[in-house]
């Protein structure tokens, strides 16, 4: 390295080092997870119709709804949720690490194969090759593919978080740390048992089941929670208070997460929806010290800048989604409960509200407050709470009522609750299809401004004119 | 971490220990004050990715060993086992698919099938109706016996027990009671030398209708589902929710025909259906081309549709569907009183799937 530029790199403050390092991975994840919202709020919608209209699409099998649905579900879990998760998590690691992202090309290129695996899985259950599993609904020759990529991923975070100048770190940290970790451990289980270790029968519903509840209550919830703890703490210029509730929130978490979500009318051994309760009962103790360290640290605090409000808001709002979905997990643990809603649409709508409602937004906050540095254009404010109004009532309608009717049915179908279930899935597509537009425009337009074409224009030019 | 945290951390891993994993009692405790004191009194570092990372697999190898393991050692003892169909021929069961069926089964997985049909058949308890019959001889001691099991259980006294115990005739203990209530009424029974009968019924909604015992039942199998169900299906599509109804007895209750229009357009039978239509399964045929086919009326002209191999085979499996129907040991079907047992009835009519779960004559 010639000493100009060491001299150079020395002029440039850290902060900027460390988002410079952070900004290809990091758009390029960020892009391709809102690809998939996109593609999840139109499948989504498609399917609510068909529900409505038994006669639309019936001449093709790859838009049946038994196809739709599962395909629509892996673009928001594998495509949106996880990709926006990594992308956060590789912007707090180095921000709370002081450090550059380690391993950018692997971070790109486990991006690109989890991509690749992502749109297989979707092809794959639209052209009819679904496992029939719930959870790993994806063809099960993708998994491995999943795995590879994430694992390239995860290299990238483990170096960088090893790399950090800090020598405390916090429970922002220690959240993302080990969802980076738990995420291929369980891919790399379920996919292990069923294809290598032929689990057949009611078994290879168990690992199934044991698959969606690591991945909802330990890799969802942590990456949610290590983003909630981060912006929390900085947003209130302070640490997180109450670092040894949240060092125990985190324990029971991890161990009781990890242990459970078997339904209770499940023809398994009697014992495996029992130990789901107890376990659903300890998760909920971990999840009320959380709540209270996260309360504590938001408590009094104010957002940085005015551009930070509606996020802080967003992340707040989320929080509370949380704590309710917390209860209702704990209400409907216990066997009378939850056999009044086993089966009925209550399960699937207060999952999406999780999902979309708790992760999802604050995904979609730390977006809002991340993607400004990277780019010379920001998101556009006006669309950003418009498209905010859209997410937040379309998930709110989408979810809410499915649920209620769920709870009120029991077995039997509530039409009701799928009306208004399409109309929210109706307006999650117009929340998601302006954020698409917002983040791309604001893309372009950041590449007009930045003279990035000009630049490599004009290097063309000088280039041809030393040739002449 | 606080003393009083780590003490919390340590009190349930000792329950989870000795609950879950079913470790010996000193194990537990001594887990527990190995967590107690890695928590709290050794002040466990939380900024070392390495105690994080150990942890994580610890918690990871619980969690497999506990979840698959465990489970995967009960499961795997499972076997064939003996049972009666409907005519009280024995034979072995679970049957594997025959013939067209294990396609008809990938053309299920392939349809997604399992997003609005459960393939299970829960029940959500089970009550225990008692008889008994004395002798002159013993006659003062039966009633001493039903006097003391109505002392020990509050049961409130029914019928001629009530009364008075009649000699040489069957008479009504007790109706709906518990398991452990039955258990005693036996024990007490049986020791002042009555005969005693005992009528098992099953209540739940899943479960077949009964004006007396399971008033509310919308007739989806003779008895929960079991793992043993399941023993040759590599995976089972067990389902979440319940758009449609339950299929794991699909083939006892609807004929060939019945499945074929409902997979074509499930409003032929029933008006206000959900269900999307799959024409996909289907051709369009020329009248008289073939046997199965089905003529529907699209506007002004009658269309015939002539189901795919694919369909064919997808209606193979759905007949192949009888589990929730034959009794098992750890999941008997309603049993009667021996001692009154009524004239088998066989049904005439076919039964129609409806939307909301129940299930009405199609005649």
């Amino acid at each position: 390295m010639s000493s100009q530029s060491k001299n150079l790199e020395e002029k440039i403050d850290p902060r900027e080092a460390v988002d410079s390092s952070c900004k290809g991975p990091f758009l390029f994840l960020a892009f391709s997870s809102i690809t998939w919202l996109l593609a999840y709020s139109i499948f989504s919608m498609l399917a609510g119709v068909k529900v409505h209209a038994s006669g639309m699409m019936a001449d093709s099998a790859w838009l049946s709804y038994g196809r739709i649905e599962p395909a629509s579900q892996l673009a928001l879990q594998f495509g949106f949720l996880v990709q926006l998760g990594l992308a956060v998590t590789a912007w707090i690691l180095s921000h709370r690490g002081k450090t550059v992202l380690v391993d950018g090309g692997y971070f790109f290129l486990g991006g690109i194969i989890w991509n690749v695996g992502v749109t297989l899985g979707f092809v794959g259950i639209l052209s009819g090759e679904a496992s029939g599993l719930e959870g790993l609904q994806m063809p099960l020759h993708v998994l491995p593919i999943l795995f590879t990529g994430f694992a390239l991923i995860g290299i990238s975070l483990i170096q960088t978080n090893n790399r950090r100048t800090d020598e405390e770190t916090s429970p922002a940290q220690w959240f993302l740390f080990t969802a980076t970790l738990w995420l291929p451990w369980v891919l790399g289980g379920a996919f292990l048992l069923i294809h290598y270790f032929k689990a057949k029968g009611v078994m290879a519903n168990i690992v199934d089941w044991w698959f969606i509840q690591n991945f909802t209550k330990v890799y969802l919830t942590f990456v949610a929670l290590g983003v909630c703890s981060h912006f929390f703490s900085l947003f209130s210029g302070r640490g997180v208070i109450g670092r040894g509730y949240a060092v125990f929130a985190f324990w029971v978490l991890l161990i009781f997460g990890s242990i459970g979500g078997i339904s209770v009318g499940s023809p398994v051994p009697a014992w495996l929806p029992a130990l789901s309760t107890v376990s659903a009962v300890f998760y909920f103790i971990g999840a009320v010290s959380i709540w209270y360290v996260l309360h504590h640290t938001q408590n009094g605090a104010s957002a940085l800048d005015d551009s930070d409000k509606d996020n802080f808001s967003l992340m707040r709002f989320a929080l509370i989604i949380f704590a309710s979905i917390s209860i209702l997990n704990l209400f409907f643990a216990f066997p009378g409960m939850a056999s009044s809603v086993e089966y009925t649409t209550f399960g699937p709508a207060i999952e999406l509200l999780y999902n979309l409602g708790f992760v999802g937004l604050l995904l979609i906050a730390s977006l809002y407050h991340i993607f400004p540095r990277f780019a010379v254009r920001g998101l556009c404010p006006a669309m950003n709470k418009v498209q905010n109004m859209a997410l937040i009532l379309g998930i709110m309608v989408a979810t809410l009522p499915t649920a209620l009717g769920g709870l009120m049915s029991g077995d039997a179908v509530l039409g009701a609750g799928f009306y208004f279930s399409s109309f929210g899935d109706l307006l999650i597509l117009l929340g998601s299809s302006l954020l698409f537009l917002n983040f791309l425009g604001a893309i372009v337009m950041s590449i007009k401004c930045c003279d990035c074409l000009a630049s490599l224009c004009g290097k063309r030019n000088r280039e041809e004119e030393v040739e002449a | 971490m606080t003393i009083g945290l780590s003490f919390i951390m340590g009190a349930i891993a000792s329950s989870v220990s000795f609950f879950m994993l079913g470790l010996w009692w000193p194990v537990s405790l001594l887990v527990g004050l190995v967590a107690w004191f890695a928590f709290g009194l050794f002040s466990l570092k939380m900024d070392s990715a390495f105690t994080l990372m150990s942890g994580a697999i610890l918690v990871f190898c619980i969690s497999l060993s506990v979840m698959i393991m465990r489970s995967s050692d009960q499961l795997s003892g499972l076997q064939y086992a003996d049972t009666v169909d409907e005519e009280g021929t024995e034979f072995r069961y679970p049957v594997p698919l025959l013939e067209n069926a294990p396609h008809g089964e990938e053309v299920y997985r392939a349809h997604g099938c399992v997003a609005c049909h459960t393939q299970q058949v829960t029940h959500e308890g089970v009550e225990f109706d008692i008889k008994a019959l004395a002798t002159e001889k013993n006659h003062s001691a039966v009633k001493e016996a039903i006097n003391r099991f109505y002392r020990v259980t509050g049961q409130p006294a029914s019928g001629g027990a009530a009364l008075g115990m009649p000699v040489g005739e069957w008479e009504t203990i007790a109706l709906g009671v518990s398991a452990p209530d039955a258990a005693k009424a036996r024990g007490f029974l049986s020791s002042a030398g009555a005969s005693v009968d005992v009528q098992v019924r099953f209540h739940g909604e899943d479960l077949e209708k009964d004006e007396f015992s399971n008033p509310n039942g919308r007739g989806w199998g003779k008895r929960r589902s079991v793992a043993r169900d399941y023993l040759f299906v590599e995976r089972p599509m067990l389902g979440s929710v319940r758009i449609g109804p339950d299929l794991a007895n699909v083939g006892a209750r609807l004929s060939r025909s019945t499945l074929m229009r409902i997979l074509l357009n499930p409003k032929l039978i029933r008006n206000d259906s959900k269900m999307p239509q799959h024409r996909f399964l289907f051709e369009v045929a020329a009248k008289g081309d073939g046997d199965e086919l089905i003529a529907v009326i699209e506007g002004d002209e009658e269309v015939y549709y002539k189901p795919t191999k694919d369909a064919e085979a997808l209606v193979e499996y759905l007949l192949s569907l009888k589990s929730a129907n034959y009794p098992l040991e750890e999941a008997p079907v309603y049993q009667p009183f021996t001692s009154s047992l009524p004239k088998p009835t066989t049904p005439t009519e076919e039964v129609v799937e409806s939307e909301d779960g129940g299930a009405s004559s199609a005649n």
